[in-house]
């Protein structure tokens, strides 16, 4: 294979010693608690992976968005409790989009939904004001990355959480998922919004939570298919059993496809042909497997799966949180299927086939 | 632990495969224009005219080599070939089985005689096969075949019955899988791969009516067929291991989940430029599942193709894509399916296999084929079996 691959690989490899040494079952269950594990981040920043994608001008490590997402889809796989894909996939680069330096530590990302954050210039700073739900990792983050609103249009501000008012939420997977109040809070940088739309914004998020997915259902496979290799009924391993085994297949296809989506997406989206169609794609087709993978894995278990004791939820729960984030696969269905029927059924064959 | 070492991220086409696909699809449109073929679904149809016009045209055969008729082109090329095919629903049942298992297994496997016999007549489009695995007794169990092949001076004597085989009254030969060894306890030795011309003294050809009154398959009655000992394909007692090898990149082709596409290019049509919440989400899904489908079929055909130093035509040996491409049928064939259920609760209209309305001919032509993409070619519980086998491993 070419260069950038053997770079690619290089990568995937190192992520994936470094999450399989650091992360853990005891680390995983503290992070419910904690809402993160700051060793892993500091063991993350070491290695750089926090960076990738991120221009060096702009502090970054270099890499491509497909080496980026090459790492996130590792980081699902260990459910990795920490602000990876929005430091890099998002905050950096909408730091770095806006020509901004993109500091150290976690960064959490704005607005996800619908909302509006609004600045105004007060003398040489920028005064930043809205309320924000849910906001990913914020309340662990060093700074608050917003797309925000001036009168002369819109300003990329990055925020100290400690001088806003946050409400602690979480998902399902008690990951943390905050509500941020910011009165007058006078940003620590700001630049006008060239490249970084709301729109942008919420596909590279969808496509963020895509590359997770894959990485999650792969691991959920992975401890289903084990389990079927060892749990023994009627005196078979119950993987002996066709019933099992056509679960198993089945399975199997929602991994690879989503798999397939999300990484094709991410490569669309750094080729800049047809993201919309691409990301939708890959959000749809990982969630619509996270609902099929998730359920088969549980069934496979029995009962044991369902526990807190057992390492299987700390996937399931993240699959059916970050389905819902960034929009589940009937909105982005359904924004698809518009831009689809608008353009019209000659175009449609001429689409599927740019990317 | 699937698509290992694949970089989907990076799968693109190359510049002279979308090249190639702009000739293509000027080619069609140029056909559907004169009117040459009315565009059916379900079962692709046999038209040897247009076949002889898409082998003028160097696209069938294109990834063997030059010296067999071929065009030594890659994978890709020959995977936007056929789904330009597949999207316009051209007629290409002639050439399908030539194209994608006879000349690749005759490549592999065929000695140098059949390779010149062969090959150029098929690349010319003048020279058609079909496919005798099945029989009576052994479907998805095709090692149970029962035909039987005794040496004689020059050759073989044949004897048994093939069923299901496709569009055998319209071809010159099939590649027969037959017994050259009694059953001695492991049925996986003892087979081979033999080339009869169908029309060969002894054979018999009876047609099987579709459901709906057509006639694509048949049974085929072998009665003491003598087939000259230069066309044995392969070895002797390897037919087996031959017939399995040859699957992974036939399973995983376009073919298996655009069957029914044109039928959902005519729902969007149907539905118009602004229809409501319900239909566009179904459209949505449907994109994201095609988009996916075609990203995986794409990562095997550009895994498997040899590239331009290794010898066109036949799939790289190395690399065991077998399970992804079972996945991408098993898929493949229920998305195809999922395609006509949207079109037919979305539009909600009677199906008329004698409609006028392109649509609804379409609908009604999907609706009564439906069954049968995951019966043939490996049923979905055989391929589902088989990969959780790859999954699993050994358990005992
Ligand atoms: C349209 C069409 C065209 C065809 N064309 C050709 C052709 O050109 N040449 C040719 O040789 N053949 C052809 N076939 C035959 C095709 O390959 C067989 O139908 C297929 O292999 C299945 O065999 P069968 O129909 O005997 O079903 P069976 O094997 O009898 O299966 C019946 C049912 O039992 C299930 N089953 C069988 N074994 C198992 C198992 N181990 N575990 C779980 N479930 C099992 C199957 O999944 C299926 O649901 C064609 C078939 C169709 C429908």
């Amino acid at each position: 294979m070419n260069a950038p691959d053997d770079v690619r690989s290089m990568l995937v490899e190192s992520a994936t010693r470094l999450l399989n040494d650091q992360v853990d079952q005891k680390m995983l269950d503290a992070a419910k608690d904690d809402g993160w594990s700051a060793r892993l981040w500091h063991a993350l920043e070491e290695a750089e992976l926090p960076r990738v994608g991120i221009p060096e001008e702009a502090g970054g490590a270099g890499g491509t968005l497909s080496d980026l997402a090459a790492v996130l889809r590792v980081a699902g796989r260990f459910a990795a409790p920490v602000p990876l894909a929005e430091t890099a996939m998002l905050s950096g680069w909408m730091l770095a989009s806006a020509g901004l330096p993109v500091p150290r530590g976690p960064l959490a990302a704005g607005p996800a939904g619908d909302e509006v954050v609004r600045t105004r210039r007060d003398g040489r700073r920028w005064l930043v004001s809205g309320t924000l739900a849910r906001v990913p990792w914020a309340r662990v983050a060093a700074r608050l990355v917003l797309l925000a609103q001036a009168d002369q249009g819109a300003v990329v501000v990055s925020v100290d959480p400690a001088r806003c008012a946050i409400r602690p939420g979480r998902n399902l997977a008690t990951e943390p998922r905050d509500g941020v109040l910011l009165d007058n809070v006078v940003a620590e940088a700001a630049a006008p919004a060239t490249n970084v739309t709301r729109s942008a914004l919420r596909l590279r998020g969808a496509l963020a939570r895509a590359l997770l997915t894959a990485g999650a259902l792969e691991r959920t496979l992975e401890l289903a298919v084990r389990y079927a290799q060892e749990r023994v009924q009627f005196g078979r391993r119950i993987g002996q059993f066709q019933a099992i085994q056509q679960e198993l297949a089945r399975f199997a296809g929602e991994v690879a496809a989503a798999v397939a989506a999300a990484l094709s997406a991410a490569g669309a989206m750094e080729r800049g042909s047809d993201v919309t169609l691409a990301v939708a794609s890959a959000k749809i087709r990982t969630a619509e497997a996270a609902r099929e993978g998730a359920l088969i894995a549980h069934q496979v278990h029995g009962a044991i799966g369902v526990t807190s004791e057992y390492l299987l939820h700390h996937s399931t729960l993240r699959l059916w949180a970050w389905r819902e984030e960034y929009g589940n696969e009937a909105e982005w269905a359904t924004t698809l299927g518009g831009i689809i029927q608008k353009r019209g059924a000659d175009a449609f064959w001429p689409a599927i086939t740019t990317t | 632990m699937l698509f290992e070492n694949v970089d989907f991220s990076a799968l693109e086409l190359p510049a002279p495969a979308l090249k190639l696909r702009e000739e293509v699809r000027e080619f069609l449109k140029a056909e559907v224009a004169a009117g040459s073929f009315t565009p059916h679904l379900g079962h692709t149809e046999f038209d040897a005219e247009f076949t002889r016009k898409v082998a003028s045209r160097g696209w069938i055969g294109m990834t063997w080599p030059r010296r067999y008729g071929g065009q030594e082109r890659s994978y890709l090329e020959r995977f936007v070939v056929t789904e330009e095919m597949l999207a316009a629903a051209a007629p290409c049942a002639a050439h399908w089985f030539g194209d994608r298992q006879t000349g690749p297994s005759l490549l592999r496997y065929g000695s140098e005689q059949l390779k010149q016999k062969y090959l150029p007549a098929i690349a010319r489009g003048e020279c058609y096969f079909a496919l005798g695995m099945s029989e009576p007794n052994a479907g998805s169990d095709l090692a149970s075949v029962k035909t039987r092949a005794e040496r004689v001076a020059g050759g073989w004597r044949v004897t048994g019955q093939k069923v299901w085989t496709s569009w055998a009254h319209k071809a010159h030969a099939f590649f027969v899988l037959c017994r050259t060894a009694p059953d001695s306890g492991d049925r996986h030795e003892g087979l081979s791969q033999l080339i009869v011309e169908l029309d060969a003294p002894g054979i018999t050809v009876r047609p099987i009516r579709f459901l709906n009154g057509r006639h694509h398959f048949n049974e085929v009655f072998l009665d003491n067929v003598f087939v000259p000992e230069d066309r044995v394909v392969g070895e002797i007692g390897q037919g087996w291991k031959q017939v399995t090898s040859e699957l992974a990149l036939e399973r995983s082709g376009p073919e298996r989940y655009m069957t029914t596409f044109p039928l959902l290019v005519e729902l969007i049509r149907r539905l118009g430029k602004a229809p409501d919440a319900r239909a566009q989400e179904a459209v949505g899904r449907l994109t994201a599942r095609l988009w996916t489908l075609r990203r995986m079929s794409l990562a095997i055909a550009l895994t498997l193709d040899p590239g331009p130093d290794g010898e066109r035509g036949a799939a790289r040996a190395t690399v065991d894509l077998a399970t992804e491409a079972a996945l991408v049928k098993d898929m493949g064939t229920f998305f195809e399916r999922e395609i006509v259920d949207a079109a037919r609760l979305l539009a909600a209209v009677e199906p008329t296999p004698d409609a006028t309305d392109t649509f609804e001919r379409y609908l009604a032509e999907t609706i009564v084929s439906a069954p049968i993409a995951t019966i043939r070619g490996g049923t979905t519980q055989v391929l589902r079996t088989l990969i959780a086998r790859r999954l699993l491993g050994p358990l005992k």
